[in-house]
């Protein structure tokens, strides 16, 4: 018997110190994930992703209407006095307004009273308010345009507890945790208090201390059970041992939810105060901080953009508890409360306004960042995207979609398109459109969607021949008379005309302005498949591409990107330079991380350059793109190319003025045929887009190894000036044709003069 | 009256700036062309018959003929772009050659076509001993600089420089000769 006791007293014992033990490790185990998180990198910021910063000189074309756009975009607010940074005012022509200050990646820009004069749809000039000095450059503080958020899409903007008012701190206490400096971390009156109102029938009550909720949201899965909240008493003791009672609070206030815009959750008092009061939270009043702290107990229930009303009873029921902790007096209650809400109106922003853009941004990005670093590291990144732009772009392809639904008794909804804008010579991207609903956030189609891409393959045919200028001029006689290429194993390949006919023999500039295809197959058989695809991938694609006869007349698949590299070296004359989006990335605390230098180079000689793109100017001039005048006048002299494919399933047209590029695809995502031509779909998004943004002319500089000869227009031979349909051609020196035809002299003058000269010879 | 003695100076100086605007200006091939009028459209051409041939010139010039030269000394119009310019020179002679650098692109966003700006950026990638980009900058402002013959052989002097830095010294020798005989 006495053995047995031994035994059961020695099993007690063993049971007790290995429960003591357990208990010990357990705590050692929370100990260090306590430690770990706080000690480490507390929250995981989002990069931010900002547009280009509106640059303001005298001389820039900048109408009222748009830098008011810019300015809302901005969220900078209309005032009285424009003193504040990010107000704004008018005065007559002129715009006055305050700055806000800005740490660009070449340093800290404080902010600036300004004037800006408008005169003609520009910018004459730029005024110093406090001295009246006249200012050669100004640049806006870059507008926000997204994120590249972590795993949950949580934001926040971190704050430092020595900025946060006194009152957000007092509003907090009353309300969540009103011995939080004298408990260690848990609260028994607190617990006890919940547990007798949970039991009495006043429904669940917290009794959480602002140290448990710390613990519960930084450590804690959202499950409830008796088990999850004794591990959160433990933690939170912990976490008392170890820090003090302001880094708590600190870390408090930057980890609270207090709601939800689009996408994005919005964390934190500073990030709040921005979204709800366009605020830095030093200074949201008491108000403010009350509607803030009460909204913690349910942001959604409790949201003043949404619910408005029982926002504002919880606000004054927390103003009025702030009244029991003797932080406010009964009439600095009422005067608050008498207050209203104080929200900014700001329609939804979600993740970005510009989706199809800002994945554009991610994926150059992550060619040289970890996806980890992008989601969490509070990165800066500065683009190319030009609001106005992107604007402009969107409103063309949906509305013009739209329209051509209905013109065409097309089912509504059916078409879809994609868009890109760069600059010309900087190949900076200024804005994409990946679908007509360019808020949706899926299928890109300016990135991902692969296209034939139809007659937009012919200049880079038509370059490949002009670059053996002793073979090809512009006046090049082609045979357009019916081809029927037989080869082993395929099907017999006999391309046609768009128009079904034939026209035998055409000179090569007018071959590509009405895009024929019989005589650019033949010219391409010529010039063979392989080289015409080598010419192709030199001037901007990156990968391989299958080679068919049919590749001639743009069988190849490719996605509006890729097209728009590829004339993007068309359209700075040989000069082939990556399409970028983004400019300069800036660690979290402004240092600059990396630039993205201007490069270019040199992938054709200027000349046959030069000389297609007098020919894609014909093309808008008088060839199949020249309904494009509806929409622009003629002396822009716009340079382009419209694409087809079989049975009007792509519609495409890529074009540059002497300042823009942009592509546009029109088609269905099925790919069933949509019965537009590149002319009568993407043309016209095309014309009404770049119609919006005053187009610069393209005036093309002149090579250095040019000369012009008059030549007779019937046979392509040499004339002279003053002939019958004599005209004056650019040829690349020493090519020009050296066989002369007579002179029929043009006119009556003419006539005289060459009787005269023939006379006195 | 005084009031509308103001009224009409500044009317004068309005008909006068227009007038000054509408002047044409020296044509570069870097300066900001003239103003599209807007006109109303033009109705579309009527479709040429197959049998009407050739190439045919449009009626406006559609290149810059070769004319007064852009100016090393006065190298823009605009004062935004001499602003930048100027402190790109001072970054660059401080050594800050990557703020120069992004000074110059700053500028060549506001004119892209402006051989000067690309001209300046291939010597600050000379300096940055990116012997490349120098070549394909300085061959960048030639296609740009028209018949300016300080420019373009000042751009052949860098490919030069670029091309023995290199290592490619045949290649050197043919750029000096051509920045001789430009």
């Amino acid at each position: 018997m006495a053995k047995g006791k031994k035994i059961l007293k020695k099993f007690l014992a063993v049971f007790a110190l290995a429960a003591l033990l357990a208990a010990v490790v357990g705590v050692i185990y929370l100990d260090q994930a306590v430690r770990e998180r706080f000690e480490g990198k507390r929250f995981a910021l989002p990069a931010k992703v900002y547009a280009r910063a509106l640059e303001l000189y005298a001389g820039r074309r900048l109408s009222a209407a748009e830098i008011k756009a810019e300015l809302a975009l901005l969220g900078y607010q209309e005032t009285q006095q424009a003193r504040e940074p990010g107000s704004y005012r008018w005065r007559g022509d002129g715009l006055e307004l305050m700055t806000r200050p800005f740490a660009f990646g070449d340093g800290q820009q404080e902010a600036l009273g300004l004037r800006v004069e408008f005169s003609g749809g520009q910018v004459s000039e730029l005024i110093r308010r406090s001295d009246g000095q006249s200012l050669d450059l100004v640049r806006l503080d870059p507008p926000l345009i997204g994120g590249i958020y972590p795993g949950k899409n949580e934001d926040r903007v971190l704050v430092k507890l020595e900025q946060v008012p006194q009152h957000v701190i007092d509003a907090l206490i009353a309300v969540e945790d009103r011995r939080f400096y004298s408990h260690y971390g848990i609260d028994p009156r607190g617990i006890l208090r919940a547990v007798i109102a949970t039991a009495s029938g006043d429904g669940m009550q917290g009794g959480s201390t602002l140290t448990q909720q710390l613990v519960k949201n930084f450590y804690l899965t959202a499950e409830r059970t008796l088990r999850r909240k004794f591990t959160e008493m433990v933690m939170a003791v912990l976490l008392e041992v170890h820090y003090s009672k302001p880094e708590i609070l600190e870390t408090y206030l930057n980890e609270v939810y207090l709601g939800q815009d689009g996408n994005r959750a919005i964390h934190g008092f500073g990030l709040a105060s921005a979204h709800y009061f366009d605020q830095p939270v030093e200074r949201i009043g008491v108000a403010e901080a009350a509607l803030l702290v009460g909204m913690l107990k349910g942001p959604s229930q409790y949201s003043p953009r949404s619910q408005p009303k029982r926002a504002l009873e919880r606000r004054n029921l927390v103003l009025a508890l702030m009244a029991e902790t003797d932080t406010l007096t009964p009439e600095q209650v009422k005067t608050q409360q008498a207050k209203p809400l104080g929200i900014v109106s700001r329609a939804p922003r979600g993740t970005s306004p510009y989706p199809a853009f800002l994945q554009l941004v991610h994926r150059l990005l992550q060619r040289d960042y970890r996806d980890q670093d992008l989601r969490s590291e509070g990165l800066q990144i500065f683009t190319t995207l030009d609001p106005l732009v992107q604007r402009a772009a969107e409103e063309a392809l949906s509305k013009r979609l739209t329209r051509l639904e209905k013109s065409r008794g097309l089912k509504s909804d059916t078409l879809q398109g994609a868009l890109l804008v760069t600059s010309t010579q900087n190949a900076e991207v200024q804005a994409v459109v990946g679908g007509r609903d360019p808020r949706f956030e899926g299928f890109n189609r300016a990135l991902d969607a692969l296209r034939p891409i139809g007659s937009l393959i012919k200049p880079v045919i038509y370059l490949t021949a002009l670059q053996q200028p002793q073979r090809y001029t512009l006046v090049t006689r082609l045979d357009d008379s019916p081809l029927v290429l037989k080869q082993a194993g395929t099907k017999d390949w006999a391309p046609k005309n768009y128009d079904k006919q034939f026209y035998g023999e055409v000179p090569l500039a007018t071959a590509l302005t009405h895009s024929y295809n019989v005589s650019t197959a033949r010219l391409g058989l010529a010039l063979g498949v392989p080289e015409v695809m080598e010419n192709l991938k030199r001037l901007g694609i990156d990968r391989e591409l299958p080679e068919f006869a049919s590749s001639l007349l743009g069988a190849n698949e490719l996605s509006p990107f890729e097209v728009t590299q590829v004339y993007q070296t068309l359209a700075s004359g040989g000069f082939r330079t990556p399409l970028s989006a983004i400019r300069e990335v800036l660690s979290a605390t402004g240092e600059p991380l990396q630039r993205y230098p201007l490069r270019v180079e040199q992938k054709s000689a200027a000349a046959p350059v030069y000389l297609l793109t007098t020919v894609m100017q014909q093309v808008v001039r008088e060839g199949t793109a020249r309904a494009l005048q509806e929409f622009l006048p003629a002396d822009l002299q716009v340079a382009g190319k419209t694409g087809t494919t079989d049975d009007y399933r792509d519609s495409w047209f890529a074009g540059f003025t002497g300042d823009r590029l942009a592509v546009v695809w029109v088609g269905r995502d099925d790919n069933e045929p949509i019965g537009l031509s590149g002319a009568t779909g993407a043309m016209s998004v095309w014309g009404e887009m770049m119609a919006g943004l005053h187009p610069e002319p393209l005036l093309l500089p002149e090579p250095e190894n040019l000369e012009r000869v008059w030549i007779d227009a019937a046979s392509g031979l040499r004339s002279e000036q003053g002939c019958r349909d004599a005209v004056e051609v650019p040829f690349i020196a020493g090519s020009a044709p050296t066989e002369s035809v007579p002179c029929n002299p043009g006119s009556v003058g003419e006539t005289i003069k060459g009787w005269l000269e023939r006379v006195f010879q | 009256m005084k009031f509308r003695f103001g009224h009409l100076t500044t009317m004068a100086i309005i008909l006068l700036a227009s007038g000054c605007t509408a002047l044409p200006r020296p044509s570069t091939p870097w300066t900001p062309p003239p103003r599209a009028t807007t006109q109303p459209p033009a109705l579309p051409a009527p479709m040429p018959s197959p049998a009407e041939p050739a190439f045919i010139p449009p009626a406006e010039p559609f290149y810059i003929p070769p004319s007064a030269p852009p100016s090393v000394l006065a190298p823009s119009e605009n004062a935004a772009v001499v602003a930048l310019l100027q402190k790109s020179q001072s970054q660059s002679s401080a050594g800050q050659l990557d703020a120069a650098s992004a000074s110059l692109e700053r500028a060549l966003r506001i004119e892209p076509r402006n051989p000067v700006l690309w001209q300046k950026l291939a010597r600050v990638r000379l300096e940055q001993k990116d012997y490349l980009q120098a070549e394909n900058l300085a061959a960048k402002s030639n296609a740009l600089a028209g018949r300016d013959q300080r420019l373009r052989s000042e751009n052949w002097r860098i490919i030069g420089e670029a091309r023995s830095k290199r290592g490619d010294r045949a290649g050197a020798k043919a750029a000096f000769e051509r920045a001789e005989r430009e």
